[in-house]
C-alpha cells in the first residue's frame, strides 16, 4: 500500500511527527492523493505495530516524532525494488462505457469518443500548464527544488496516463471507421480480393481476426 | 534597388558555401570555364607581349642609331616615303613614264657630324659539319654603341679581326658548329673563326653570320666571280647617329636625293596622314588594317568564343542542375521563409556566378604564371623575344568577364526550373512529373524552320556562302533548343528493352534537365565535325578527280639551277642511291651567256632562250598586238567560242607537269620513256638529231623548231612590252610532232646533247628524271632529303605519288575532337545520372540487383547520351555541309555557263562536278564506336558498390 | 484576449484535390482564428487534412475557396511576389526536419527573411542575434546546422520563425523527429514566444505535445469537429496552482 510506503520514504530522511508527514506527502505528490490526518495516524499506528516505525522523543512544540527502524528500512527497499503490480488492472469506468456504447442503439461511439477526448485532452492541457509552471520553478531552482521534481514527475506521470487514455480513444475511433468501413464494402464487393486498388483489401480477413491481433499488439509497452 | 543587392548578398553566401560543400561537382565545372580563360587570357597575354612597342621595335631595327638610310633603287630622283621608311614612289608626277631605276649614293646624304655604322646583308653557302647550309651573312659592326640591341650578344665576344665572326645560337645549333670552330664558304676557301654567338631578338629561328665590314661579303664575291658564278646579291643600309635625330621635315628633304629613311623621331611620333605626300599619290594611301578586315576578324573570332561559350554552357549547364536539384529542399525552405521566384533564381544564378568567378580568377591567375614561367618556351615557339610583359588590364578584365558571363549563362536554364517549381513540392521533396519547357522546344523548332528556310534559299536560290553557312548555324542553334523535346522522342522506343538499358533511357528521358544539355553539347560538336568532314570530304573527292599528275606514277624528277648544274652529278647520284631507280633519264638545259648564269638572271653576260612559235601558228586570241592592247577584245563571244572549241591554236596543251624552262630539256630517249611516251617514231628522231616536239604551234610550215636565243636581255624586255619580235639569235632544228595527244607532263619539246650541240646550243647540266619500280617509300624519302640538305642547293624536287589526301589528317582530328567532347558530355551526364539515382540504385540493390547492374547501368546511361547526340549531330550536320555544296554548285555552273556564254570555253566541255560525299568512315566512328567506347568507359569506371545507405541531409 | 485583432483568420475554407473521381475534399469549411499569444494547436487523425490547413494558412498552398486573413491581408488575393514578401515578413514555418538551410549558420538561417527582405546584412546577423538570444541560444549563433542537434536545429527554426516583425508561427510536427524530452524543450520555447505575444499554430498528432496550447481544434474529414476551451479556473488542481 503506497501511503505506508510513502511514510517510511518520508521517514528515512529523519524523524517527523504526524501532521508533518502528511504536508510533505501532499508536496511532494502535488493534491493529487489528499490525505487526512487520521489516516496518517492510522497508517503510523499500524506501522509501528509491525516494527517499522518507532516513537523517537518530542520536539520543541510537543509533537511526538517518529523514526524509522532497521525493518522499516529493509521493507522500503524492497518496495523500490518491486515493480508495480499489474496482473489486476483497475476497472476503468470508460473501457466499461465504451463496450456499452458499441452497438447501442441512439448513441454515435464516434461523438462519445470525441467527448472523451476532449475532457481528457482538457485536462492534459491544465496539468501541462502546471508543468509548465514546474519546470519553471524548478529551473529557477530554490530551497523548494526537491519538491518541485517530485513534483513534476507525478504531473509527469498524470499526463502520461492521460495520454495514453487520449491515444487509446484515436485508436478506438480509428479501428472502428476501419471497422465499419470494411463492414459497408464487403457486401457491396464481394470480389474486393481481385480489385487491387481497393483501400479496404489489403486486410480482406474477416472482421474478428483483426480485432484480436489488435488487442494483442495493445499489449506492447 | 538596395534591397536587391541585400538579396543577392544571401544567395549568394548560400551558393558559396554550396559550391564549396559540393567540392567534386564545383571543380569540374570550374575546370570547364578556366581552361579556355586560361588559354584565351595566356594567348591575349602573349600576343600582346609580343606585340612590341614602337620604340622597342626600333631597338631591334636600328639599335642606338637614330635613323637607318637605305638607296631607294631610283638612280637619285627625289622621291616619296612613308613614316616607317619601307614604301617610297619618286616624287614626280607624271605616271607614264618609266619607273626610274638605278643606285645612288647614299654616303652623300648623311649629315655632318653624324656617326655612320654600314650594314651590309648578303648570302653564302657555308660548311658545317654536315654539309653546306645556305645562309645569310650580315657585316655591321656589332660591338659599336649604335648596334646595340640589334644583335645581342649571348657567349662569347664579337668579332674584333677579319677571319672572325659570330653566329645565331639556331645557325650554330642547325649547322653543329660552336664556337671556337670554324667555317668557310663554298668556293672560297678562306678560313674564319666563330668567337661568339647572338641572337636576332625579332626572329630567333634566323640563320645568320655576323663579320667585320668588308671581311666576307666583297672577297665571297669575287671569290664566286672568279669561279665562273655570279656574285651574289647583297643590300646595303646605314645606321646613323646623330644629335637631334631627324625629324619629319628632315626625312623629307634626304628623300630628295633619292634615299629612304628609317627615323627614330618619325617613328615615335609618326606624322599625321595628311602630312605624308606619298598618302596622297593615287594609290599609296595608308592602308594599315582597314576597319572591315578588322571587322570580319572580329566577327570570327566573335564566333568562335560564342560556340566555345555555347558549348562549356551545354556542358556546365547539368551540373548546375543537378545542383538545384539536390538543394531542392533547401530552395522550399528559402521559398518558405519568404524567398520570391527572384530569390531561388537568385540562388541557383548565383552558383554560375561563384563558379566563374573563382574561374575567371583560377584561369587568369594561371595564365599569367604559365606565360611567364613558360615564356622562354613561348619566345622559341614563335621565333621572337617578348618585348615587355604586356599585361592589358581590360582585355584580361574581359577575358575573365567571359568565365563569369559562362558561368551564369551555364546556371540561368537550372535557376529559371528551380524558381518554377512550387515550394510545396519541394518542400515534401515529391518527384512529381517534371514537364519540360514547352516555349524552348517550339523556339527551336521555329530557329531550326527559319534556318532551314534560310540555308534553303541560299543554296538554290543564292549562290552566297555566307548565307547558307548563318542559316546552318541558325538551324543547328534550333536544333540545340529543340533536344529535350526530341530526347523526349527517344523515350518511347525503350518499351522493348532489357532491364538496364530501359532504366538508363527512363532516367535520361526523365530528367532531360540534364540529359537534354548534355545531349546537346554532343549533338553540336558531333554535327560541326560531321558538317566539316562530309565538306571536305567532298572536297577531297573533287579534288581527286581533277588531280593532275606532274609525272607518271611512282616517277622522280630533280632539277637543280643554280651554279651552272655544279651539285647535279652530286643530286643525280643521291637520286640513285636512295631511291629504287629503275631508268635513269638525265637531262640538260639550253644555257646563254656564261654558264653559272641562273636561266631567268639578267645579271651581265647572262642571257635567256625560247622556242619560237611562228606568227601562223599563234592563236589569234592571244597573238599580242603591235603598241599592246588586250587582243581578245576584238573578238565576239561567238567568234572565242568557236575558236576555243575548234581551231586547234588555241586549244589549250595538256596542263600538269613540272616547270621546263622554255619547254625545251635536252636530254635522250630514256626521258621518253620515263614520261611514258611510247612512240618508236619519237625515238628513231632524237636519233636523227630532230627536236621531238608535243606541241603543233611550235613547228613551222617547213617541219623545223626555232630555238632563239636572246643575248640583249633588256632589248627583249622592251620589245616584249612594245608587242614586237625579241631580238635574238635563231637556229631552226627539224622537228618531230608526236602525233595524238600524248601526255608530255610540262615538256614541250626535246633534243638530244648533240643535236643541240649541233643547232650552236650550249648546255648546261639540269638534273634527272627517273622511274622507280616501287613507290619510294618515307624513309627513302627522309634520307634522300637528308643527303639534298646537305649539299645547301636549292634542288626541285617532285616524286609522283598520284593524288595525297591533304585533309586526312585534319578529318581523323575532326573525329577524335568530336569523340571527345561526346565522351566529355556523355561522362559528365552519367555522373551526374548516378549521383541523382542514388536512391534509385539503393531500392534496386534492396531489391536484389547484382552490384554489376550499376556498373552497366552507368554504362547504359552514358551510351545512351552519346547516343542520342551522336544520331542527331550525324543528322544535323550533314545538311548544312549538303547545302555548302549545293552552293558551291550553283556558283561554279555559273561561271561554268558565263564562261560558255563569254566564248571563253567550249560548249564541249563538261561543266563542273562538284560531288557530295558523306564521310561513312568518320560517321561510322562517330555513331558507333564514340557511343560504344563512352558506355564502357563508363561502366570500367563505375565502382559496383555504392556509398553506404545515408539518408541525404539536404 | 478575444478583442484583440486575431493574427491569422480562415473564414470557410474549402480545399478540394483532383477532380471527378479522384475528388478528395482535404478540407471543408474550416473557421479559426488565432489571437496574439495565443497557441493553437491541430490535432486529428492523419488524412484529416492538418498539413493542408497549415500549408494554406501560410500561402504555400490555395484555397479552392474561402478566405485566409493573416494581419488585415487576405492571403488568397495576392499574387505570389507578395505572397512571397508576406512570408517574409508575417508567417514564420517550422517543419519536422531539416530546416535549415545547410550553407548558413545558425545566426544566418535566422537572418534569412530579413535579407531576403533587403535589410542590410549587418542589421539582419544583429537582428537574429538578438532572436537567438532572447531564446537563450545565442551559443548557438555561429554553429553550422550539422554541427547541432535536432532539437537546437528545432529551437533555431522557431527563431527564425519570429524573427523581425513575424507573429505568426506554423508549425507543422516540429516534435516529430525528436525524443520526448527534447520535444518538450522545443514546445515549451514555443508556448513562451506565444505567452510573449506571438502566435501560433502547432500541428501534431501527439496529444502530449498538443496540450502545450491553449486551445485544441480537432480536425475530422476535413472540418472541425470539437475544440477545448481554456478554462480560466483550473478545475482539476487548483489549490495546489495557488501554492507554486
Amino acid at each position: 500500500m503506497s501511503i505506508r510506503h510513502g511514510l517510511l520514504a518520508l521517514l528515512e530522511r529523519g524523524p517527523r511527527y504526524g501532521s508533518q508527514l502528511r504536508t510533505e506527502f501532499e508536496s511532494r505528490t502535488g493534491s493529487t492523493w489528499p490525505l487526512n490526518v487520521g489516516q496518517v495516524y492510522t497508517t503510523l499506528s499500524r506501522l509501528e505495530r509491525d516494527g517499522m516505525v518507532a516513537q523517537g522523543g518530542e520536539d520543541g512544540a510537543g509533537h511526538t516524532l517518529y523514526t524509522i527502524t532497521d525493518d522499516g528500512r529493509a521493507e522500503l527497499r524492497a518496495w523500490f525494488e518491486k515493480p508495480v503490480d499489474r496482473t489486476s488492472p483497475a476497472r476503468d469506468e470508460l473501457a466499461i462505457k465504451l463496450a456499452m456504447a458499441v452497438g447501442a442503439p441512439n448513441v454515435d461511439i464516434r461523438d462519445v469518443i470525441q467527448s472523451q477526448r476532449r475532457h481528457t485532452v482538457k485536462a492534459m492541457q491544465d496539468y501541462t500548464r502546471l508543468k509548465a509552471q514546474a519546470l519553471l520553478a524548478v529551473e529557477s531552482g530554490g530551497a523548494r527544488e526537491r519538491d518541485d521534481v517530485a513534483w513534476l514527475l507525478v504531473l509527469e506521470q498524470l499526463i502520461f496516463q492521460t495520454e495514453a487514455e487520449a491515444r487509446w480513444l484515436d485508436h478506438c475511433e480509428s479501428r472502428l471507421i476501419r471497422l465499419s468501413a470494411t463492414a459497408r464494402s464487403a457486401p457491396d464487393a464481394p470480389d474486393a480480393q481481385s480489385e487491387p486498388d481497393a483501400p479496404a483489401a489489403g486486410a480482406p480477413a474477416p472482421a474478428p481476426a483483426p480485432v484480436a491481433r489488435a488487442g494483442a499488439r495493445t499489449d506492447r509497452p | 534597388m538596395k534591397t536587391w543587392f541585400h538579396s543577392w548578398r544571401a544567395a549568394i553566401r548560400i551558393a558559396r558555401r554550396d559550391a564549396w560543400r559540393a567540392k567534386g561537382r564545383s571543380a569540374l565545372v570550374l575546370a570547364m570555364i578556366a581552361l579556355p580563360i586560361l588559354g584565351v587570357s595566356a594567348f591575349d597575354l602573349t600576343f600582346r607581349s609580343a606585340e612590341l612597342s614602337p620604340a622597342e621595335k626600333l631597338d631591334r631595327t636600328i639599335g642606338a642609331a637614330d635613323a637607318r638610310f637605305r638607296d631607294a633603287d631610283m638612280a637619285g630622283v627625289p622621291i616619296l616615303q612613308d613614316p616607317a621608311g619601307e614604301m617610297s614612289a619618286p616624287a614626280r608626277k607624271e605616271d607614264d613614264e618609266r619607273w626610274p631605276s638605278g643606285p645612288t649614293d647614299v654616303t652623300k646624304t648623311f649629315p655632318a657630324g653624324s656617326t655612320v655604322l654600314t650594314d651590309r646583308v648578303g648570302s653564302a653557302k657555308l660548311t658545317t659539319s654536315h654539309g653546306l647550309l645556305m645562309t645569310e651573312v650580315r657585316e655591321l659592326k656589332a660591338s659599336d654603341p649604335v648596334a646595340r640591341g640589334i644583335m645581342p650578344l649571348l657567349e662569347g665576344r664579337y668579332p674584333e679581326k677579319n677571319d672572325e665572326v659570330m653566329a645565331t645560337s639556331h645557325f650554330l645549333e642547325t649547322s653543329g658548329l660552336s664556337i671556337g670552330s670554324t667555317l668557310s664558304a663554298r668556293n672560297f676557301e678562306r678560313p674564319y673563326r666563330i668567337v661568339g654567338s647572338y641572337e636576332l631578338p625579332d626572329s630567333l629561328k634566323a640563320d645568320q653570320v655576323n663579320a667585320l665590314p668588308g671581311a666576307f661579303l666583297a672577297p665571297y664575291g669575287k671569290a664566286a666571280e672568279k669561279a665562273g658564278l655570279s656574285a651574289p646579291d647583297s643590300s646595303v643600309s646605314y645606321l646613323v647617329r646623330k644629335p637631334g635625330g631627324f625629324t619629319w621635315n628632315t626625312v623629307q628633304e634626304i628623300n630628295t636625293k633619292g634615299v629612304l629613311v628609317a627615323s627614330r623621331a618619325v617613328l615615335l611620333s609618326p606624322p599625321a596622314d595628311a602630312d605624308v605626300p606619298l598618302y596622297q599619290k593615287d594609290g599609296w594611301g595608308n592602308y594599315e588594317a582597314g576597319p572591315t578586315d578588322r571587322a570580319a576578324e572580329l566577327a570570327a573570332a566573335a564566333t568562335v568564343v560564342g560556340l566555345a561559350m555555347l558549348e562549356i554552357c551545354l556542358l556546365a549547364g547539368p551540373a548546375f542542375a543537378v545542383g538545384a536539384r539536390r538543394s531542392r529542399r533547401q530552395l522550399g525552405l528559402v521559398g518558405a521563409n519568404g524567398g520570391a521566384r527572384s530569390h531561388i533564381r537568385a540562388i541557383v544564378l548565383s552558383g554560375g556566378l561563384v563558379i566563374g568567378i573563382a574561374a575567371a580568377v583560377v584561369g587568369t591567375v594561371l595564365a599569367v604564371v604559365l606565360t611567364l614561367a613558360l615564356q622562354p618556351l613561348l619566345e622559341q615557339a614563335m621565333g621572337q623575344r617578348f618585348g615587355s610583359f604586356d599585361v592589358r588590364p581590360l582585355e584580361i578584365l574581359a577575358i575573365a568577364l567571359l568565365a563569369v558571363l559562362t558561368g551564369l549563362l551555364a546556371a540561368i536554364v537550372p535557376a529559371v526550373t528551380a524558381s518554377r517549381q512550387s515550394v510545396l513540392s519541394s518542400l515534401t521533396g515529391r518527384r512529381g512529373v517534371r514537364r519540360s519547357n514547352r516555349v524552348l522546344p517550339v523556339i527551336g523548332l521555329v530557329a531550326l524552320l527559319l534556318g532551314g528556310s534560310v540555308a534553303l534559299f541560299g543554296s538554290l536560290v543564292t549562290e552566297q556562302v555566307a548565307v547558307v553557312a548563318a542559316g546552318s548555324a541558325l538551324a543547328e542553334l534550333g536544333v540545340v533548343a529543340m533536344t529535350p523535346a526530341l530526347v523526349g522522342l527517344f523515350g518511347r522506343s525503350g518499351r522493348w528493352l532489357p532491364l538496364s538499358p530501359r532504366l538508363a533511357l527512363r532516367d535520361a528521358v526523365r530528367n532531360r534537365g540534364r540529359t537534354a544539355p548534355a545531349v546537346a553539347a554532343v549533338l553540336a560538336a558531333v554535327a560541326g565535325t560531321v558538317a566539316v568532314s562530309t565538306y571536305m570530304a567532298s572536297r577531297e573527292a573533287e579534288n581527286r578527280a581533277s588531280y593532275e599528275p606532274q609525272l607518271p606514277y611512282g616517277a622522280v624528277a630533280a632539277f637543280v639551277r643554280e651554279e651552272g648544274g655544279r651539285d647535279v652529278p652530286a643530286v643525280r647520284e643521291a637520286v640513285q642511291r636512295y631511291l629504287p631507280v629503275e631508268l635513269r633519264a638525265d637531262v640538260d638545259r639550253v644555257s646563254v651567256g656564261r654558264p653559272g648564269c641562273s636561266p631567268w638572271g639578267d645579271a651581265a653576260g647572262c642571257g635567256r632562250f625560247e622556242v619560237v612559235v611562228p606568227p601562223a601558228n599563234e592563236c589569234p586570241l592571244y597573238a599580242a598586238l603591235p603598241g599592246g592592247g588586250d587582243p581578245t577584245e576584238r573578238f565576239t563571244p561567238d567568234q572565242r567560242r568557236k575558236m576555243v572549241t575548234d581551231d586547234w591554236r588555241c586549244k589549250e596543251s595538256s596542263h600538269g607537269g613540272i616547270y621546263v624552262d622554255g619547254g625545251l630539256l635536252v636530254g635522250d630517249a630514256k626521258v621518253l620513256q620515263v614520261l611514258g611516251v611510247d612512240d618508236p617514231g619519237a625515238v628513231k628522231a632524237l636519233a636523227d638529231g630532230k627536236v621531238v616536239t608535243f606541241d603543233r604551234t611550235q613547228i613551222d610550215k617547213n617541219g623545223t623548231v626555232g630555238l632563239k636565243q636572246i643575248t640583249d636581255t633588256a632589248a627583249a624586255d622592251k620589245a616584249m612590252e612594245e608587242g614586237r619580235p625579241v631580238p635574238g639569235k635563231v637556229s631552226s632544228v627539224p622537228a618531230y610532232l608526236v602525233p595524238g595527244d600524248e601526255k608530255s607532263y610540262g615538256v614541250r619539246a626535246l633534243i638530244t646533247p648533240a643535236a643541240a650541240k649541233a643547232a650552236g646550243l650550249s648546255t648546261v647540266p639540269l638534273g634527272m628524271y627517273a622511274a622507280t619500280d616501287r613507290l619510294a617509300d618515307s624513309e627513302q624519302r627522309q634520307k634522300l632529303d637528308g643527303e639534298i640538305a646537305k649539299l645547301g642547293s636549292n634542288v626541285e624536287l617532285h616524286v609522283e605519288e598520284g593524288f595525297v589526301n591533304e585533309y586526312g589528317i585534319v578529318l581523323l582530328s575532326l573525329a577524335i575532337f568530336a569523340g571527345l567532347v561526346t565522351i566529355g558530355a556523355a561522362g559528365i551526364a552519367t555522373g551526374l545520372a548516378q549521383a541523382d539515382a542514388e536512391a534509385d540504385l539503393k531500392t534496386l540493390a534492396a531489391v536484389g540487383a547484382p552490384p554489376r547492374v550499376r556498373r552497366t547501368l552507368s554504362g547504359f546511361q552514358c551510351g545512351v547520351v552519346a547516343a542520342m547526340g551522336v544520331v542527331l549531330g550525324s543528322a544535323a550536320g550533314l545538311l548544312p555541309a549538303v547545302g555548302l555544296r549545293l552552293t558551291e554548285e550553283r556558283d561554279r555552273l555559273r561561271y561554268h555557263e558565263m564562261s560558255v556564254a563569254e566564248g571563253w570555253t567550249g560548249t564541249d566541255t563538261a561543266p563542273p562536278d562538284v560531288p557530295i560525299v558523306v564521310p561513312w568512315e568518320t560517321l561510322a566512328v562517330l555513331l558507333v564506336a564514340v557511343p560504344l567506347g563512352a558506355a564502357l568507359l563508363a561502366a570500367l569506371v563505375t565502382r559496383s558498390r555504392g556509398a553506404l545507405a545515408r539518408r541525404a541531409a539536404t | 484576449m478575444s478583442a484583440q485583432q486575431p493574427v491569422l483568420q480562415l473564414k470557410n475554407l474549402t480545399r478540394v484535390h483532383g477532380s471527378g473521381a479522384t475528388e478528395v475534399h482535404a478540407l471543408r469549411g474550416i473557421d479559426l482564428a488565432v489571437y496574439p499569444g495565443e497557441l493553437v494547436a491541430v490535432m486529428g487523425p492523419s488524412g484529416s487534412g492538418k498539413s493542408t490547413l497549415l500549408t494554406i494558412a501560410g500561402g504555400l498552398d490555395s484555397p479552392t475557396s474561402g478566405e485566409v486573413i493573416v494581419e488585415d491581408t487576405d492571403i488568397t488575393k495576392v499574387g505570389i511576389k507578395e505572397l512571397a514578401a508576406l512570408r517574409r515578413r508575417s508567417i514564420g514555418y517550422v517543419f519536422q526536419d531539416y530546416n535549415l538551410i545547410p550553407a548558413l549558420t545558425a545566426a544566418e538561417n535566422v537572418a534569412l527573411p530579413r535579407e531576403l527582405d533587403g535589410t542590410p546584412a549587418r542589421k539582419a546577423r544583429v537582428e537574429a542575434l538578438a532572436a537567438l538570444e532572447e531564446m537563450s541560444l545565442g551559443h548557438l549563433a555561429d554553429r553550422f546546422p550539422d554541427e547541432m542537434s535536432g532539437g537546437q536545429q528545432q529551437r533555431v527554426a522557431i527563431a527564425r520563425a519570429l524573427v523581425g516583425d513575424r507573429r505568426l508561427v506554423l508549425a507543422d510536427e516540429p516534435t516529430g523527429a525528436l525524443d520526448s524530452e527534447t520535444g518538450e524543450s522545443v514546445l515549451a520555447l514555443l508556448r513562451t514566444r506565444c505567452d510573449a505575444g506571438a502566435a501560433g499554430v502547432l500541428v501534431t498528432h501527439e496529444p502530449r505535445f498538443a496540450a502545450w496550447a491553449d486551445r485544441v481544434v480537432f480536425l475530422r474529414d476535413g472540418a472541425i469537429v470539437d475544440q477545448t476551451v481554456r478554462s480560466e479556473a483550473d478545475s482539476l488542481l487548483s489549490g495546489r496552482v495557488a501554492e507554486a
